[in-house]
């Protein structure tokens, strides 16, 4: 009995909210969502599709061909250049279209390298497959980077992908292109797959230039799948949409399994989508700018607590995700796993009504330090560090 | 507003019309007007409607659904009839998705060329069948300057029937074979891009696009006979 569930496990993250909202007055650092609302120029889209009665019923499995469209308008500017009509599927959110492509790709018993501390559910969804999850840990010390040699170690016969976020969510970092080239040798060289995660690639704190993704390399089109979600960029966490693409060899593969677990992706958001591509552009730079100043308040708010946390600045998305240096804290009344991120975790919550997420939740890597988002307002930000500075005396 | 505007500039409207596939004709007619050195305008996508169309034309945004921002798009509205540098081509998508919208659309604008790739099932819902929604692209035919020319794709039996009504020098293009128009003759999907061959008038020539999907080889070639109407020198698409 249960089989194929008996391995998976809740999301940390779900849990983690779960368990603070028993606190009245908990602030919590915890789930990563946008802390505003649906800009309105894709409500509008949305209440305009509603009046024309054009939402009620199935989209083509692969999405709304004007959207699909629009896709590739939006792709063919960051250099990506993938056919509407058969190289992109809108997904229910970008976890629908990772479920799809590794259930289209792998064969029972596959491994899949996954580079760690990173985003909790694809352990489950790789699981899921019935493949096992391969972590193979980032170097915080050189900016939460790849150690391609570790990678390539960890590759054997049964591998069939690599499957990274970027920019990378809890540690907020990116992948410089020197990196992802090189993955993309190695991925070439084991005839592999690359599935590259990209939900935060709107958000860029630098603003030197666009985030580089392997999908821009045409020889690698056949080799990366690349996925991205408007939960973030467009506050849309709740529509669930989202889009993959990849050469058509690869996605008419996919399809199969979308219009299986799907049949399509809810047409009601895939308007909201088509708005978002058509009027939420200055949403996003706001946002961005937000969420900026954001970074920059609770990067100084940590540095207040220098000697309780060390952290490297995030570059992008909406989280940091400090290393707890002080370890002498008295968790004798903390009923929580062996771990001393989830111990801290939850004492930071009982303590301080502060939930966050304990770090060992991304990855082995990951233990000993906690993701704190800040997507949340700069009032949640403040309350919440003001708690904690209190607690810490 | 945005008619005083077209009758002091008097610029050279190219109107792209049809189901699909407008957004990227759009953008190669642009391309090519911009390599000729041709100041262009084109709307945004979703500028293409009743509303959309005279804010891309006088080249200022939407407020979309707050009054707030409204207000000083009206006062922009007002100023832009002083607009210096009026580009000399208008490369306007012109979108129908009810009856009327076509005929309200053309009392705005006057197109000196028209292309329309398709016409197919899309945006349906707000009309009675297929012969009402030909209806509105036939208006476009019609309406498409003496002086000027349609461009039709001959592959799609609807839009081939337009050229019916229209009063314009009237050019094909697509996959069929057919004497006179500019036959997309074999494509070749390559790994960074597509390979065409275009024969027209016993002559054949070699193309390349980076873009993937038949859409952008139609796309491309909208944009060869549109130069071949301009009488435009030859330009190779890197």
């Amino acid at each position: 009995m249960f089989e194929r569930t008996k391995d998976l496990r809740l999301s940390v993250i779900k849990q983690m909210e779960l368990r603070a909202s028993k606190f009245p007055d908990v602030i919590s650092l915890a789930q990563g969502v946008p802390s505003f609302d649906t800009p309105s120029g894709i409500k509008r889209r949305i209440e305009l599709a509603l009046q024309k009665g054009v939402v009620s019923k199935y989209s083509l499995s692969p999405g709304l061909l004007e959207l699909r469209e629009l896709i590739e308008v939006k792709l063919a500017e960051d250099n990506m250049f993938y056919d509407f009509e058969k190289e992109i599927i809108v997904t229910a959110g970008s976890i629908e279209g990772i479920t799809a492509t590794l259930f289209a790709i792998t064969n029972s018993g596959d491994e899949i390298i996954i580079p760690e501390p990173t985003y909790t559910s694809y352990r489950e969804v790789i699981t899921l497959c019935g493949c096992v999850p391969i972590f193979v840990g980032l170097n915080e010390e050189k900016g939460w980077s790849f150690e391609l040699e570790k990678f390539e170690k960890a590759i054997t016969p049964k591998t069939k992908a690599i499957f990274y976020c970027n920019p990378n969510n809890p540690t907020g970092t990116i992948y410089s292109r020197e990196q992802l080239l090189g993955l993309a040798e190695l991925a070439k060289k084991h005839n592999l797959f690359l599935i590259s995660d990209e939900v935060y690639k709107d958000f860029t704190f630098a603003r030197k230039e666009k985030i580089f993704s392997l999908a821009e390399i045409p020889e690698l089109r056949k080799r990366v799948i690349r996925l991205f979600s408007f939960s973030k960029s467009y506050a849309m966490t709740g529509y669930r949409v989202g889009y993959l693409h990849c050469d058509e060899s690869v996605t008419q593969e996919i399809l199969k399994v979308h219009d299986s677990l799907v049949t399509c992706a809810p047409v009601i958001s895939q308007y909201g989508a088509m708005g978002a591509l058509e009027m939420a552009q200055k949403d996003v730079i706001f946002f961005n700018d937000e969420y900026l100043k954001r970074r920059d308040l609770i990067c100084a708010r940590l540095d207040k607590l220098k000697n309780i946390f060390s952290y490297v600045r995030p570059e992008s998305a909406y989280y940091v995700f400090p290393k707890i240096i002080k370890k002498d804290f008295d968790f004798s009344s903390i009923e929580a796993p062996e771990s001393f991120s989830f111990k801290f975790a939850f004492w930071l919550l009982e303590k301080a009504q502060v939930a966050v997420v304990p770090g060992v939740a991304f990855g082995p890597s990951g233990e000993d330090h906690i993701r704190l988002s800040f997507g949340r307002t700069e009032a949640d930000i403040n309350r919440a560090f003001d708690r904690m500075e209190k607690i810490f005396k | 507003m945005t008619k005083i505007v077209l009758a002091i500039h008097r610029p050279t409207v190219v109107a792209i019309s049809g189901s699909s596939n407008k957004t990227f004709i759009r953008d190669e007619i642009r391309k090519i007007l911009e390599i000729q050195g041709k100041t262009v305008r084109a709307n945004p996508k979703n500028f293409n409607t009743e509303i959309g169309l005279p804010l891309a034309i006088l080249n200022i945004p939407s407020g979309y659904n707050s009054y707030r921002a409204w207000l000083p798009i009206i006062g922009k509205a007002f100023w832009a009839i002083f607009q210096k540098n009026f580009p000399e081509f208008l490369v306007l998508e012109l979108g129908v998705s009810q009856k009327g919208d076509m005929r309200y659309l053309l009392s705005i604008i006057k197109p000196k060329i028209s292309i329309i790739c398709e016409i197919n099932q899309r945006y349906i819902e707000s009309f009675s069948g297929m012969d009402n929604l030909f209806l509105e692209y036939q208006y476009l035919a019609r309406q498409t300057l003496q002086s000027g020319a349609l461009i039709l794709n001959y592959d799609n039996a609807r839009v081939r029937n337009l050229s019916k009504k229209s009063r314009a020098q009237v050019e094909y293009f697509g996959k069929t074979k057919k004497t006179g128009i500019f036959q997309i003759e074999k494509i070749e999907k390559q790994e960074n891009g597509q390979k065409f061959w275009l024969r027209h008038e016993n002559e054949i020539q070699e193309f390349f696009t980076p873009r993937f999907g038949e859409h952008n080889i139609y796309a491309v070639t909208a944009g060869k006979v549109f130069e071949y109407i301009l009488n435009f020198t030859k330009y190779e698409i890197s």
